[in-house]
């Protein structure tokens, strides 16, 4: 042990510039780079107060760092000042290059990841695609750090950058949907043909606002409240009406309702006029809503379409002509109530009786029977908020959900008008509009017709 | 469960879509939400073969499809129940049988031996046409809401035949009638339900035109000249020889050809009397053809009503006569009496022509054979009063509503 120490101590007495001078220049690196540490990140952070909120993320992430690459260029010059060989040089030159290399692998790492956060946050569009943006960053910047440290060590990289590139080729075609959407939403932001608030109408038939915009997709909510998720690609290449930003908004939104009905029976006939008035006195208001409105639905395809049974009944099967026109001409529009409607039938018929008793009897079998209507009323899934969705659900519903609201709540349910036109008046405070829907005579047209005609009237009024 | 059947359709809900809109199916959707959870009984007398169970095995599978638990039993009967039931059936389609105490006896034995043998499970019981119109008495047991559904022409019955029914009927919750003027004095409530055609059955489903040519060569039928079709089986209520004379008259200032295509029933010794008849009747004349057509050839239907250039029913007597419905499907313009169901399918002048006679059919033919425009109106008017009226998607609709309807006694009903 004496002996060790001592043949040590001789060494160190002949040698100590070997030492001696490596160990200066390195402490004389570590002291310098405090130096220009605080010089370069003070004036760095006078230059940036104000300018770009990245610059302390900047400083925090590197200021540490800062200090551990001067130790490294520190070691570097001492090792080259000292006497070691060359082999041994090389070594550790390649020990100081990948410390550096990872260090800087990191510090690219964080700053990249702090600097992206800060965007994206800023970004709702991008907030859900926050965490595959940066962990794609991340991985970049770590292969690249990766292949730069397999450099240093003499490895070869050409295949593992082939590797790599085809791993990408097939990664893009496999994801090339995603691609084409990320894109496409690009193209879709940039170009702002599509924004939040809009109402567009797709190439499918389905419309509704627009409530959001991603890299990946539109979502869209529909009309009928499920919301609709749009490719942006396909959004892209497909023809989409855009009507811009919403109208007026309705104080209440406008549920439409659809309305079907079970024919039901009372086994009560009729074989001439007599028991005819006599019956129709007796009947429930359901039965004379049905002969008095069930060719509208049944028949909706005809124009100009059949009157009411009555009046069929009498021309078909009484061979009265007179009778069957002065029925069919009876204005149902007139009349707000059923009982109204009833009363002037009866009053056509006991007219014509008072000057012709003795009508004619139908044949066996051809009798006129009396049947009700029973109603089942449900709420479909359809919601208006202003009149561009109340177009575009007036066009979808079916012919049924427009019978309940304009005929059978204007008459059976006595509110005089269509709902569509105490909803306009009272909910849009469009009182020209809603007149004009309610002086429409719902039994001039065909329930198509009438649609056709009620979307024309609005759309040329929210033009 | 034995005589229970499980059906499964190659046919999907979805695909009425194109032909009756997706509010049609949508609204049946949320009526079946409305009427989630009964579990409904059909019972009739058999599984294959007769109308009643056509239409039922395209629909039990289309509402087990919405999501409705229905599931469908037969009665057990010996051949002689059901000689007795159909001797019922003639007399409620107002034909004279000479019916037996002994056949009611028969009638109330086979009732008691199925009451004993079934299970009764449904919420709602549906019980279909006269053979298990008895199964009621087990309503005093079990309670449940029960439904009598008449496929029949009762407009005009025999008496004594509807007054022995009648004992079971008034004790069922509702009656469905398929014609207004089916409907009878009764105590319960009465609902007015039409039959119903599949649009995609081999019977309606579109058919390209070397279908059509190929039936028409195995026939022996040329398209050369307009072709007046009148699609029944051998029937002397169906009038085949009223038809041809009606052809007759047309013939002598039109150049056209009729074709009679039908076929003989196994249960109507009738039927083979009458088609000779006809045969002997036409053997002079080439412009008529008659065709026996074999069971299940509904391609073969399909392809004789496409080809026509009017559809003609001359029916003395008819239930509710879907034969015009299928006619109207394709468009065809139509010609029929006005007797049973058809008057509800066309609508004098506006989708097709009534008449009451051999005169008045032979002049509504000659009309629609002098004026092609005319007769196409009517047909397209006829196609849309079906979709409209007579698919198999509304015949679901009343069923559901119907259903729905047995818990209510509104005339209007907030679901």
């Amino acid at each position: 042990m004496v002996d060790w120490l001592t043949t040590s101590w001789l060494w160190l007495t002949r040698n100590w510039l070997y030492i001696a001078v490596p160990l200066v220049i390195f402490l004389a690196t570590y002291v310098v780079g405090l130096w220009v540490r605080r010089i370069v990140y003070r004036a760095f952070n006078r230059w940036m107060v104000g300018k770009w909120e990245g610059g302390q993320l900047i400083i925090h992430t590197t200021r540490t760092p800062f200090i551990y690459w001067f130790l490294i260029l520190g070691a570097f010059i001492a090792i080259q000042v000292s006497k070691l060989n060359s082999s041994a040089k090389i070594f550790a030159d390649k020990i100081l290059a990948s410390l550096f290399v990872f260090s800087l692998t990191w510090v690219v790492v964080s700053l990249s990841t702090q600097i992206l956060k800060l965007y994206i946050g800023k970004v709702p569009r991008l907030q859900p695609s926050e965490t595959l943006i940066v962990n794609a960053v991340r991985i970049a910047i770590a292969v690249v750090g990766a292949l730069i440290l397999l450099d240093v060590w003499g490895a070869p990289t050409t295949p593992i950058i082939l590797l790599l590139a085809a791993a990408i080729l097939i990664a893009a075609l496999a994801f090339r949907d995603v691609l084409a959407n990320f894109f496409s939403g690009f193209q879709l932001a940039q170009g702002e043909q599509i924004k939040v608030g809009d109402f567009i109408k797709l190439e499918s038939g389905e419309s509704g606002y627009v409530t959001d915009v991603t890299w990946r997709n539109t979502q869209v909510r529909a009309l009928d409240g499920n919301l609709i998720l749009v490719p942006n690609s396909r959004l892209v290449q497909s023809t989409v009406i855009n009507y811009g930003r919403p109208l007026k908004k309705a104080t209440r939104p406008f549920r439409f309702y659809t309305r079907l009905y079970l024919k039901e029976l009372t086994g009560l006939k009729a074989s001439n006029l007599v028991e005819l008035v006599n019956m129709l006195k007796e009947v429930p208001d359901s039965v004379i809503y049905y002969h008095t409105h069930h060719f509208l639905e049944e028949y909706h395809y005809l124009t100009p379409e059949p009157a009411n049974d009555f009046a069929l009944w009498v021309s078909d099967e009484l061979g009265d002509e007179v009778i069957g026109e002065k029925l069919a001409s009876i204005d149902t529009f007139d009349f707000p109530t059923i009982s109204a409607l009833r009363a002037r039938i009866e009053g056509v018929i006991r007219d014509y009786l008072s000057k012709k008793p003795d009508g004619r009897t139908a044949r066996e079998g051809r009798e006129f029977h009396f049947i009700k209507s029973v109603s089942f009323i449900m709420p479909t899934p359809y919601v208006a908020h202003d009149l561009r969705e109340f177009i575009e659900v007036l066009r979808q519903v079916s012919i049924n959900s427009l019978a309940y609201h304009i005929f059978e709540a204007r008459l059976r349910l006595k509110k005089g008008v269509s709902d569509f036109a105490i909803w306009i008046e009272e909910c849009l405070d469009d009182k020209d509009l809603a007149e004009k829907l309610a002086y429409l005579d719902p039994y001039n047209y065909t329930l198509e017709g009438l649609r056709s005609t009620m979307i024309q009237v609005i759309e040329k009024r929210i033009k | 469960m034995q005589n229970e059947i499980h059906l499964q359709s190659r046919i999907r809900l979805q695909d009425y879509e194109p032909i009756v809109g997706r509010s049609c199916l949508e609204e049946l959707r949320m009526l079946t939400e409305k009427s989630s959870g009964k579990v409904v009984q059909i019972i009739n007398s058999t599984f294959i073969g007769g109308g009643v169970a056509e239409i039922l095995e395209h629909m039990v599978p289309l509402l087990n499809q919405l999501g409705v638990d229905v599931r469908w039993n037969v009665i057990n009967g010996s051949d002689e129940f059901f000689e007795v039931t159909k001797k019922f059936h003639n007399a409620l389609h107002g034909k004279h049988e000479k019916i037996s105490p002994r056949d009611f006896a028969l009638f109330s034995e086979v009732t008691e031996r199925n009451l004993e043998e079934m299970s009764f499970y449904g919420d709602i019981v549906f019980v279909h046409d006269p053979q298990p119109v008895g199964l009621i008495a087990k309503k005093k047991e079990i309670g449940k809401k029960w439904v009598w559904r008449c496929h029949i022409d009762v407009s005009s019955p025999d008496r004594k035949v509807w007054r022995f029914l009648r004992g079971f009927i008034v004790d069922y919750d509702a009656a469905v009638f398929s014609a207004p003027n089916f409907a009878q004095q009764l105590p319960i409530r009465q609902f007015l339900i039409t039959p119903s055609i599949d649009p995609l059955s081999d019977k309606n489903k579109e058919l390209d035109s070397g279908t059509i040519d190929t039936v028409l060569a195995k026939y022996g039928l040329v398209s050369d000249k307009p072709m007046i079709t009148q699609i029944s089986r051998f029937d002397r209520l169906k009038d085949p020889l009223g038809v041809i004379e009606a052809f007759e008259m047309v013939r002598k200032s039109i150049d056209c050809q009729l074709v009679l295509a039908g076929g003989t029933a196994t249960d109507d010794p009738e039927s083979e009397e009458v088609l000779e008849e006809v045969r002997k009747r036409v053997e002079e004349n080439p412009d008529i053809h008659v065709l026996l057509v074999p069971p299940e050839s509904d391609i073969e239907i399909n392809a004789l009503q496409r080809a026509a250039t009017i559809i003609i029913q001359k029916s003395l007597k008819e239930g509710f006569g879907l034969t015009i419905s299928e006619a109207l499907w394709k468009a065809k313009p139509v010609v029929a009496s006005a007797v049973g169901g058809i008057p509800l399918q066309v609508k004098n002048k506006f989708t097709g022509l009534l008449c009451y006679t051999v005169e008045g059919a032979a002049y509504a033919l000659k009309q629609l054979l002098s004026n092609p425009e005319y007769a196409n109106w009517l047909g397209q008017n006829g196609k849309e009063h079906v979709k409209q009226n007579f698919l198999i998607t509304g015949h679901l609709k009343d069923y559901l509503l119907m259903f729905l309807s047995l818990d209510q006694t509104s005339d209007v009903i907030y679901l």
